[in-house]
């Protein structure tokens, strides 16, 4: 059952991705990649990461493609249901495929038996985060801070400069 | 006497103040410059007294075994190379030695200065440089004085360079005019050859010797330790330095050039001291000349007499009056070469004050003539006794001076000339000293009546006396001109004349050769006579002289066509062979060797921006196949 | 239960075809899905491994989960600066094609 749960979840998420990669059309693709990425909380809830899962969905599945829409919609441009890849694509695949060959064979290779199937209590989680994680924690969030401040100074618009 | 070295510090300090204070000091430091080089004069006279009252027990000083002298060294180190007492290591001192020689012509040097810095005082007046040439005048003062003063040849190099850059800076101080320009680096260029001579001697005398000092080296030579060969190589070599600095054929070209500088540097430079360093070099390093049979004094003497001969015919037919008188000067320094080589070292020195003396004031007299005519040719003057009287006596002082007539310096120290080169060398050369005596004489009797004696001529009418200033100088001058004879004499007393003050090895009382006394009388006087019929009643026509020897007084007019050969030589070979090596320069050395690895990394550079796309996808795919390079790198290394 | 090797083979997919992605398009706005593709791809490789293995010395069984959430955390403040960034090209440049944007080229 679990086989066929996690089997399923992955063509969903390759496909998605896949959709990413080769749509003409940067909505397609945005779909697509929202498919990936519901598929990938799946996955998450297949390792019994249930936490993850969610915050998957919600920030993966929320914010940011909302924010990519948003990207999309704004430099929305007469060109722009016409996307097309440059002119290295083929390159680009076969480093891709070369890629694939050094890192399937090196987790085939190094191949790690599982030690247990348990999983973390929200608890856990939690309480992890606060104590030994608590110093990171804290620059996540003045990375977010930084970021927000950032992004807003570099999007506003040039008359607000003077 | 240990403090002497304070006498071209003064100077040294003078100019330093001048070139950093002068635009706003009054008369633009000018004072200064006369301060320093006074306070030098009297220190001269601190010297002298503090010398004669001197004697073996006195600290630093001793009698020379080399020269007889009492000579008094004090010196100190100056920089050591290498550890001390180490193999190798040098020792660089700097010292003054005062021993009568560099009593003398610190005498003659500060003395001279003076008069003239105060003479330029009124005659440079109003010029735009007014405190630069003060202050490169104390620069020279001092230069010369420590080149005096110097107790090792090294610091004597430096002294001696010093005073050559002065000299080029001072000729070419009016450097607006071209000729001027010219002038500066010719007589720069030709004394340089010199100074590689000297340069090299000294460095020879050092690797004989392992040391710079001078009386070391005198010692080593006097020991023995310096072989003959080297001894007289290291002569000839100095001698060389020597014949730049004193403008003896064949580098006599720039001394008649160097008159583009203002006239109290003609006189200064050009008469009474730069171009005596030279002779007085010769006169230092007099140990190494006369050492083993005095081969190197032989040449000494050739070339002295050689150069006064030349320089003394083409004094006669020159017409600029600065031009005659620098050949007259050239034409002395060789006699005072060919006294030196004659072992007349007394008499050299002698010669070399009576001229400076008298030809300083020569020359400020010419300047005070040019400073009010404006004219340089003697053709367009004549007769200017009639508006400028005291120059005009003056002058004449200095002329008669010259040209050897008797009571006047010049006339005694001639003569002294004339006794040592009839005792060391054979007929020949004591015809051709009377015959350049005469000649002497002719020039200046020629000089002294084409400017001053004759019908005025109207241009010249407005024509006045100098000021004070520039008439005071001379003055002082001409008094000397005309006294200072009287100190070759025997006085009562302690004072035996001036050959027992200066001599080599062994001092002698003031002789006067009876016959030699007369001709050179009579020579003189009837050359002074011949000139004034020549010049001022006209009664003898120069134009049957002139067409009797037009070809020889060709090529004496066009000066033995020197200047021709060198330019010649200067076009085809130096300038072809410059060529030659510019162009291997350029094509080799810069194209291929400098700018070869240049234009290669350019190259390459060009060629390999073109991997910068400024794509982003072209670097991460460049990133991506690194990273797969790198992992199979990884494992293959450690598989 | 599904063992490791899947979940890392199924990210090393993920992965390179995020890779792939950055490296053939041209839209700036899918090159940053790309990337996504690409975080997504290690947080699951992360994640499965907190699930199968043991936690060691100091760190507890899922510390793992607790990196992927800070990769995340990094995710949402990297879109939302390529989504100024993005803004801001398209303003200079009426562009968002990368192969347009090439004033850093020789």
């Amino acid at each position: 059952m679990a086989w066929f749960i996690f089997i399923s979840l992955a063509v969903l998420t390759i496909a998605g991705a896949l959709g990413v990669v080769v749509a003409r059309n940067v909505v397609h693709a945005a779909l697509a990649l929202l498919v990936s990425l519901i598929a990938v909380a799946g996955i998450y809830l297949v390792l019994f990461a249930e936490f993850l899962a969610l915050v998957q969905v919600l920030i993966y599945g929320g914010a940011i493609i909302i924010v990519l829409m948003f990207a999309i919609m704004l430099t929305r441009n007469t060109d722009y249901p016409k996307i097309s890849d440059n002119k290295q694509w083929p390159l680009a695949a076969l480093a891709a495929l070369a890629f694939l060959g050094v890192l399937a064979p090196s987790f085939i290779i190094n191949r790690v038996e599982g030690t247990k199937s348990h999983n973390a209590s929200f608890e856990g989680i939690g309480e992890s985060l606060f104590t030994t994680w608590a110093v990171p924690f804290e620059i996540a969030s003045l990375v977010l801070l930084v970021a927000l401040i950032g992004a807003i100074i570099i999007a506003r618009s040039d008359e607000e400069e003077n | 006497m240990e403090w002497a070295w304070l006498i071209p510090v003064f100077s040294f300090a003078s100019a330093l103040l001048i070139v950093v204070f002068g635009r706003s000091l009054p008369s633009k430091g000018a004072f200064l410059s006369i301060l320093a080089i006074a306070l030098g004069f009297a220190g001269f006279w601190v010297v002298l007294i503090s010398w004669m009252g001197a004697d073996t027990t006195t600290s630093g000083c001793f009698t020379s075994e080399n020269t007889h002298l009492l000579t008094c060294d004090y010196e100190r180190t100056w920089f050591n190379a290498g550890a001390v007492g180490d193999v190798g290591s040098v020792s660089i001192n700097w010292g003054i030695l005062i021993d009568p020689l560099t009593i003398a012509v610190l005498g003659l040097v500060t003395f001279v200065a003076l008069m003239v810095q105060i003479y330029s005082l009124a005659y440079m007046k109003g010029d735009t440089r007014f405190g630069w040439y003060f202050a490169i005048h104390s620069l020279f003062a001092a230069a010369m004085l420590t080149l005096v003063l110097a107790d090792n040849f090294l610091l004597l190099y430096v002294a001696w360079e010093l005073v050559g850059i002065c000299s080029y800076l001072l000729i070419g101080f009016w450097h607006e005019r071209s000729s001027a320009r010219e002038a500066a680096k010719k007589a720069f260029i030709v004394t340089r050859i010199g100074d590689v001579g000297l340069l090299v001697g000294i460095l020879l005398i050092w690797r004989e010797v392992g040391t710079f000092s001078m009386l070391d080296a005198f010692e080593a030579v006097r020991t023995g330790a310096m072989s003959e060969g080297v001894t007289t190589v290291a002569a000839l070599l100095l001698f060389l330095g020597a014949m730049g600095k004193s403008a003896q054929m064949p580098f006599h070209v720039w001394l008649p050039d160097a008159m583009e500088g203002p006239t109290p540097v003609s006189a200064l430079i050009h008469a009474a001291t730069m171009v005596i360093a030279g002779v007085y070099l010769v006169a230092r390093a007099f140990p190494l000349f006369e050492a083993y049979d005095a081969d190197a004094l032989m040449v000494v003497s050739v070339v002295g007499l050689v150069t006064a001969f030349v320089a003394a015919t083409i004094a006669l037919v020159a017409t600029d009056l600065k031009r005659i008188l620098a050949y007259s000067t050239i034409s002395h320094l060789g006699l005072m070469m060919l006294s030196l080589g004659a072992f007349g070292v007394t008499a050299a020195v002698f010669h070399m004050m009576a001229h400076g003396f008298s030809k300083a004031l020569l020359f400020l007299g010419a300047g005070s003539v040019l400073h009010s005519t404006e004219f340089q040719e003697t053709g367009e003057m004549g007769g200017l006794r009639k508006v400028m009287p005291i120059t005009a006596i003056l002058f004449s002082i200095g002329a008669l001076s010259l040209g050897g007539i008797p009571i006047l310096a010049g006339f005694w120290s001639k003569d002294e000339i004339l006794i040592a080169v009839n005792e060391h060398h054979n007929v020949a050369f004591i015809v051709l000293t009377l015959f350049t005596a005469m000649l002497s004489a002719l020039y200046m009797g020629r000089a002294m009546f084409l400017v001053f004696f004759g019908p005025l001529k109207e241009q010249n009418e407005h024509a006045h006396e100098s000021p004070l200033p520039m008439t005071l100088p001379m003055l002082l001058l001409g008094i000397l001109a005309l006294g200072f004879g009287l100190i070759s004499f025997n006085w009562p007393g302690n004072y035996g004349g001036f050959g027992t003050f200066i001599y080599f090895l062994h001092p002698h009382e003031f002789h006067f050769e009876i016959w030699l006394g007369a001709v050179s009388i009579v020579l003189a006087v009837a050359s002074f006579i011949a000139a004034y019929l020549f010049y001022v009643k006209r009664s003898i026509s120069l134009d049957t002289v002139r067409s009797n020897f037009a070809g020889i007084l060709n090529v004496v007019e066009n000066k033995y066509y020197f200047d021709e050969v060198y330019q010649w030589t200067i076009d085809r070979v130096v300038l072809v062979l410059s060529r030659l090596i510019a162009f291997f320069d350029r094509a080799i050395v810069n194209d291929i060797i400098v700018n070869g690895p240049a234009d290669v990394t350019r190259k390459f550079g060009i060629a390999l921006r073109l991997h910068v796309t400024g794509h982003v996808y072209s670097y991460i795919l460049a990133m991506a196949i690194g990273s797969v390079g790198l992992a199979l790198f990884v494992w293959w290394r450690v598989a | 239960m599904v063992d490791l090797v899947w979940f890392q083979l199924l990210s090393a997919i993920l992965f390179v075809i995020g890779l792939y992605g950055v490296m053939a398009r041209r839209s700036a706005v899918l090159i940053i899905m790309s990337i996504e593709l690409m975080l997504n791809a290690v947080n699951i490789n992360l994640i499965a491994a907190a699930s199968h293995m043991e936690g060691t010395g100091k760190f507890s069984d899922f510390d793992g989960q607790l990196i992927a959430i800070f990769i995340i955390t990094v995710a949402a403040a990297e879109v939302g600066l390529a989504l100024a960034i993005i803004l801001r090209m398209f303003k200079n440049r009426s562009t968002v094609n990368v192969d347009e944007i090439n004033l850093m080229k020789w």
